[in-house]
């Protein structure tokens, strides 16, 4: 229908009102990509954060631990499937820090994790999270000229590599948002602030509580640490919460080494203590697995299973082997493991996708209300082209063209503004975090001012329309001013709150399409219904109408 | 048509006791109560009647726009024939094609569409009775014939102007190009004249006639008696009825 295509195009180009549908629609889409790139881009960040940090499958008995682990780890060497695999033990504990107040030290309650840091490079990004090591190019690009990185001295990733070799003393790396005198900068480095409170210059006690294989509490026990390194997983909770140690050490400390085995309910030799039956051997209460590259976690996690199974047989049929290793252990890919802390973010974007759902409703009401104020206002012509011939058909296809016109054109427009807004989100933040420059409120207040003439002026030509949009205007414009000389400047993406200290800020495509997809589907939606009530408007009416 | 006795040959278009009865709300407005009448091939005819009388009803309902009343299943709201057919009984489509080959109105509004310009409004007819696929070979004979009817009108100089640019009178004209767009069988005209000044009316009214010397069929209500006087034949809208029998 030829003539339908040419209204419809006239009448697209010779309104204000469809601009404004225009603009709802791409304002809809953007706000629309915008969060779902973000919440998106949190969850990836949040999966690969966890893979980063524990592996692809964990292993775990906890407190008590798995004995002779040692030969778990060489069966699992043996496996196909798996590329590296490293025991720790997971613990809690209290660090008494170097600092506190009036010169007393001050206690912080800590996770421990007792590791062998050179096979946890190997499965986990323990290696690139060390905070104090020689930047990589990429790195270096982004840090700031006064970053103490930049200085060779600040280099200690040996000495994070090291906490666990047997000729040294015993090391400790801390999260890097334990300490409070490492402040975090705007890039999301970190600088000891005043520079004597660099971490690594300083010693800490650690008590730990050590639990027999039988499950017995032991008395607390201390040990002394130097402070080789910090780490930083950009997972602020991890960063603010665990200490690493060495695997030795934290064996020793918590009674997890191996030893002579005694019988407790058995002889006792003359000085009343009981025989030695045997050797205890050491535990670990974690193994952490990594796959070869592109294995699934779920068949790597099966693999280890079968491996933990092996490893009972080996050990049940074993006559040396007096402490018998649990039956039952977890075995966890990092997703299941994570659960709890990905569970909420995929609660929390379902919610969003319940809200924006709820937002696309309300733009599609707009676009009606738009398109039902055009076919209000064509209903003479709607009139005219039935009395030339024109069928209801073609009246419908003349407004449906039109919806998907605008839903086209509104769509790709906020594709491109949701691009660019989360391709820069973390500079906008950032400038939201700082006070207002003071230019900003100069152009602000001036563009008031000028507004304020238009009023006067407008007011004193006595059009009362344009001295209400000019008042309007210099109350607005006053008001951006005034709130931009008060911004001091906040900031919203909390890394606390966010575990994350960057925002997401890559756009979902996949998403983003099936946004402009709805959005187009709405606007045609929407211009539907006025649509088929100009198809059905009866002509002579519609003639009449003025 | 020569050696048939004018007074058996089938009437153009034929209106036959047409009944229209409009709801108010709870009350109903009984405009037209058995109106019948007959227009000839090639005939100019005028319906006289002051406003009120339905006399536009009449007019759209023999241009198919409109409907007359539907009592029972055997249309007691009289029927309107055209080449002996009844538009009653064609279906939405038919009376579609109906109004666009068949018939042409002029308005007293001229109601052209504003956002279109002088030319587009004149080929409006044509293009609403296009195929896409057939439009790029017909284009360019349409835009001529629509070109051709606006310079007769003397609007040469305004084809890509838009309505409001035009004044009263050539707004008309440019609306009575567009009714023969199609080259329809019957011009309906409702107060053709009615909003503009005697002289500029009296143009347009030229313009008519030069159309009927043509072989336009005309059927033209209005409440001006001397504007009656141009038609070849005048009837009375009067009550809801034509007075006297439709005559052939």
């Amino acid at each position: 229908m030829v003539y339908a295509s040419l209204l419809a195009n006239r009448y697209l180009a010779s309104r204000v009102i469809p601009l404004i549908a225009v603009l709802a629609v791409a304002l809809n889409v953007a706000l629309v990509v915008i969060v779902v790139s973000v919440m998106t881009g949190f969850l990836d960040m949040l999966r690969s954060s966890g893979r980063t940090l524990m592996g692809d499958v964990v292993v775990t008995h906890e407190i008590v631990g798995i004995p002779d682990y040692e030969r778990f780890l060489e069966i699992l060497d043996e496996t196909p499937g798996v590329h590296a695999a490293s025991p720790l033990i997971e613990t809690f504990g209290l660090v008494r820090m170097p600092y506190g107040r009036d010169g007393e030290s001050r206690v912080e309650p800590v996770q421990v994790w007792a590791v062998d840091p050179r096979s946890l490079a190997e499965v986990t990004g323990f290696a690139e999270a060390v905070y104090w090591r020689a930047p990589t190019d990429d790195e270096r690009a982004e840090l700031d000229e006064r970053d103490p990185r930049l200085d060779e001295t600040f280099h200690k990733l040996d000495d994070a590599l090291a906490i666990n070799d047997p000729d040294v003393e015993p090391g400790m790396v801390l999260g890097i948002e334990i300490s409070p005198f490492n402040s975090r900068t705007r890039r999301g480095t970190y600088r000891p602030t005043p520079s004597e409170a660099w971490m690594p210059l300083h010693d800490v006690t650690l008590s730990l509580v050590p639990v027999s294989s039988g499950g017995r509490i032991a008395e607390p026990r201390e040990g002394r640490f130097r402070i080789a390194n910090e780490f930083h997983s950009k997972v602020y909770q991890v960063d603010s919460q665990r200490v690493m140690i060495g695997l030795a050490e934290g064996q020793r400390l918590l009674r997890m080494a191996g030893g002579p085995l005694y019988d407790p309910d058995g002889e006792r030799d003359e000085n009343g203590r009981p025989l030695v039956i045997g050797r205890s051997p050491s535990r670990a209460t974690t193994i952490l697995v990594r796959g070869d590259d592109g294995l699934p976690p779920p068949e790597l996690k099966y693999a280890v299973s079968a491996a933990y199974d092996r490893f009972l047989a080996e050990l049940r049929d074993d006559p040396e082997a007096k402490v018998k290793p649990p039956s039952f252990v977890d075995i966890q890919t990092w997703e299941e493991r994570l659960r709890d802390l990905i569970a909420p973010v995929e609660k929390e974007r379902d919610l969003m996708n319940v809200l924006f759902s709820i937002i696309y409703v309300v733009s599609a009401a707009l676009v009606l209300s738009i398109f039902w104020a055009i076919v209000h206002e064509k209903t003479r012509d709607i009139g005219i082209l039935r009395a030339v011939g024109a069928s209801r058909s073609g009246i419908l296809w003349i407004f449906l063209q039109w919806g998907l016109v605008i839903g086209v054109i509104g769509a790709c427009v906020g594709l491109g503004l949701g691009w660019l807004v989360v391709d820069n989100i973390n500079a906008i933040h950032d400038a939201m975090g700082e006070a207002a420059p003071t230019w900003s409120v100069i152009v602000a207040g001036g563009l008031a001012a000028a507004a304020l003439l238009a009023t006067v002026v407008a007011a004193w030509r006595g059009s009362l329309l344009h001295g209400l949009i000019w008042s309007l205007a210099t109350i607005l414009l006053a008001a951006i001013a005034f709130g931009l000389s008060r911004h001091e400047g906040a900031v919203m993406w909390d890394p606390s709150v966010y575990y994350f200290d960057r925002i997401p800020s890559r756009v979902d495509l996949l998403r983003a399409g099936a946004t402009m997809i709805g959005a187009v589907v709405f606007s045609i939606l929407g211009a539907a219904i006025p649509a088929a009530k100009a198809a059905d408007t009866d002509p002579v009416r519609a003639l009449r109408y003025e | 048509m020569s050696d048939a006795p004018a007074v058996v040959a089938t009437p153009l278009l034929e209106a036959q006791d047409v009944r229209k009865t409009y709801r108010l709300g709870a009350i109903e407005v009984p405009v037209l109560h058995g109106a019948s009448l007959a227009v000839r091939e090639g005939e100019w005819l005028a319906v006289m009647g002051s406003s009120g009388s339905g006399k536009s009803t009449l007019l759209h309902i023999l241009g198919g726009l409109d409907r007359a009343d539907r009592v029972g299943r055997n249309a007691d709201g009289g029927e309107v024939r055209f080449r002996g057919r009844a538009i009653e009984r064609l279906s939405n489509r038919a009376l579609d094609r109906y109004r666009n080959r068949e018939i042409g109105f002029v308005f007293q509004f001229y109601h052209l569409l504003p956002e279109l310009s002088v030319v587009e409004n004149a080929v409006l007819p044509a293009l609403v009775g296009q195929v896409p696929l057939l439009w790029r070979s017909r284009r360019s004979e349409i835009r001529e014939r629509a070109i051709d009817l606006l310079e007769r009108f003397g609007l040469g100089h305004r084809l890509k102007h838009r309505p409001r640019e035009l004044s009263g009178g050539e707004r008309q004209r440019v609306a009575i190009a567009r009714a023969l767009a199609n080259r329809p069988a019957v011009l309906l005209a409702d107060e053709p004249t009615g909003n503009l000044d005697r002289k500029t009316g009296g143009e347009i009214l030229d313009l008519l006639a030069e159309e009927h010397r043509r072989g336009l069929t005309i059927v033209m209500v209005t409440h001006d008696a001397g504007i009656g006087e141009r038609a070849d034949r005048t009837l009375w809208l009067r009550d809801g009825r034509v007075d006297g029998a439709p005559e052939i």
